[in-house]
């Protein structure tokens, strides 16, 4: 995998009560590219954020069908990636978001 | 807590407070838990957003913001402590803000200088001492009639006081120049209007008459241009009117608001508002007479931050009086800081005179002086009843008349001379703001 592409397999942290409760266990939850499969999203997170990655999952999550005036709308659909960090290590997003 | 006064100046104190780090922190920590209750972010129920998100989020902003509250609290408390009495804000400094660290500020602010009323016996105050006299009120009835004049045209010679109406043309080395023409311009005779020569020149003239005359602009003339060079003015007299006054009656008292019979009390009115006006022109003199002393006898450092107020409020007031929708803000400070300075020295000055010698506004006088107001209105009961309803107005009328009180006071013990003055002068004198 290229440098150019490990830029671009995350798109950011997603914020959540859910997240929030997961981090206490070593996990962070990522939004990431459509197409991000979890070897990229591991050498990934590792490479930005100096952390070892213990384990991914990643789950589709499809956007909502939306009913309006002018027929049927879809939202954008999103693909999210929990990450299980080493024991007692964590990412600081103070500067993201 | 901590508090050490530095005096950096006659009237400027700064100020180091130093509060522990557990009590700001405590504090940051209450606000914080307060806005986790209250702010909706994505992602989470309104109320279920988790502390740390919160802090991470917030906590600069609202670190700050206790800060800023903590360091007001800290300052007044001081002061209390130190009994100090500060002239306008303070300015606060923080030297530490970080978490976990004590917070140490330091607050800059002025305090009211300490007066000490120099000799009063110095101060020169020169009173005029005028009478309205009979010649005055002629004169002053004079010009009224002149004011509300009729005209009627004549064919005699012109003379003094009649108004001509012509058509001139001006010239200079043969040449017409700019703005040495008019058409129907009227002219009074007699009110000095145009250039010297002019109206000599003309005087005597029918109607109808061509003239030409020789004049010479005045050196001094606005017109740089001009001054000093001869020049021609062809004139046209077109019509020559002569003034006729209006006869004293009861109709002609009525346009002035004044309800008399005859000429004779007619008279005693026009006398009475002559002498109301030359009693606040002497009164307006002497008072500027005695501030102006005062100013001159004591000197002291005024703070910044009362002159700053003044500046704004005179600021205002200016744009008030333009009738301008314009930002106060825009107008420059340096244009109101003199007179900023003078007002807010009189104002510290006659505070202290005020308190060194506790003189009051004696309420005696103080209905006096409604009484006195009033009776320039047409009618006078409501204006008292007016005055005495609003308490508001009422204090304003107090602060005139304790300031009276302490003109005089000051008047005691100064030098009082008096000046014979005719009429006109003294009523001038009064006029000019010193």
């Amino acid at each position: 995998m290229n440098q150019e592409r490990i830029y671009k397999v995350l798109l950011g942290p997603h914020v959540s009560e859910k997240t929030s409760l997961v981090a206490e266990q070593d996990q962070v939850v990522f939004r990431v590219a459509p197409d991000a499969t979890k070897p990229e999203v591991k050498k990934a997170v590792e490479q930005l954020f100096n952390v070892t990655v213990v384990g991914v999952q990643i789950l589709n999550r499809k956007g909502k069908l939306k009913r309006t005036i002018h027929g049927y709308g879809k939202r954008d659909s999103m693909r999210k990636a929990y990450v299980r960090l080493a024991e007692g290590q964590e990412i600081d997003f103070m500067d993201v978001e | 807590m901590q508090v050490s006064v530095e005096t950096t100046s006659n009237i400027e104190r700064r100020m180091t407070i130093g509060v522990p780090a557990s009590e700001v922190d405590e504090a940051v920590e209450s606000r914080l838990r307060e806005t986790a209750g209250q702010v909706r972010l994505n992602g989470f129920r309104p109320g279920k957003v988790p502390l740390k998100v919160v802090k991470r989020r917030f906590g600069a902003g609202i670190r700050q913001e206790v800060v800023s509250e903590v360091m007001r609290d800290r300052y007044m408390k001081a002061l209390e402590e130190q009994e100090i009495n500060p002239a306008g804000y303070p300015s606060f400094e923080p030297k530490t803000m970080e978490e976990g660290k004590d917070l140490e500020f330091v607050a800059t602010f002025e305090v009211l200088p300490e007066i000490e009323i120099g000799d009063l016996s110095k101060i020169t105050v020169q009173k005029p001492n005028a009478e309205v006299t009979d010649k005055d009120v002629e004169k002053m009835i004079d010009n009224l009639r002149r004011q509300h004049a009729d005209h009627k045209e004549v064919k005699r010679k012109s003379k003094n006081k009649d108004v001509l109406t012509m058509d001139f043309t001006g010239y200079i080395d043969g040449e017409a120049f700019e703005g040495g023409s008019a058409e129907d311009h009227q002219l009074t005779l007699g009110d000095g209007q145009m250039i010297p020569g002019f109206e000599s020149g003309i005087k005597g003239a029918r109607a109808g008459e061509e003239h030409e005359i020789e004049v010479t602009f005045p050196e001094d003339y606005q017109n740089e241009e001009l001054a000093g060079k001869p020049a021609t003015f062809k004139i046209n007299v077109k019509k020559v009117e002569e003034p006729i006054l209006p006869e004293l009656t009861p109709e002609f008292f009525e346009k002035f608001g004044v309800n008399a019979e005859d000429e004779e009390s007619f008279r005693a009115e026009v006398r009475n508002n002559m002498e109301r006006e030359l009693k606040q022109a002497v009164n307006n003199k002497v008072k500027n007479d005695v501030v102006e002393g005062l100013l001159e006898v004591n000197e002291f450092d005024i703070p910044q931050a009362l002159t700053d107020q003044e500046i704004d409020r005179l600021r205002q007031d200016a744009v008030q009086r333009f009738g301008g929708q314009m930002d106060p803000q825009q107008l420059p400070a340096e244009l109101f800081t003199e007179q900023a300075q003078r007002r807010v020295k009189t104002g510290l000055l006659f505070q202290e005179l005020i308190r060194q010698n506790e003189l009051k506004a004696d309420s005696d006088k103080v209905d006096e002086k409604i009484q006195e107001i009033a009776s320039t209105y047409e009618q006078p009961d409501e204006v008292i009843a007016h005055f005495n309803g609003d308490p508001q107005q009422k204090a304003q009328v107090e602060n005139v008349v304790l300031e009276d009180a302490v003109v005089d006071f000051v008047l005691d013990q100064a030098k009082v001379t008096t000046k014979k003055m005719k009429y006109e002068e003294a009523v001038q004198a009064g006029q000019q703001q010193g």
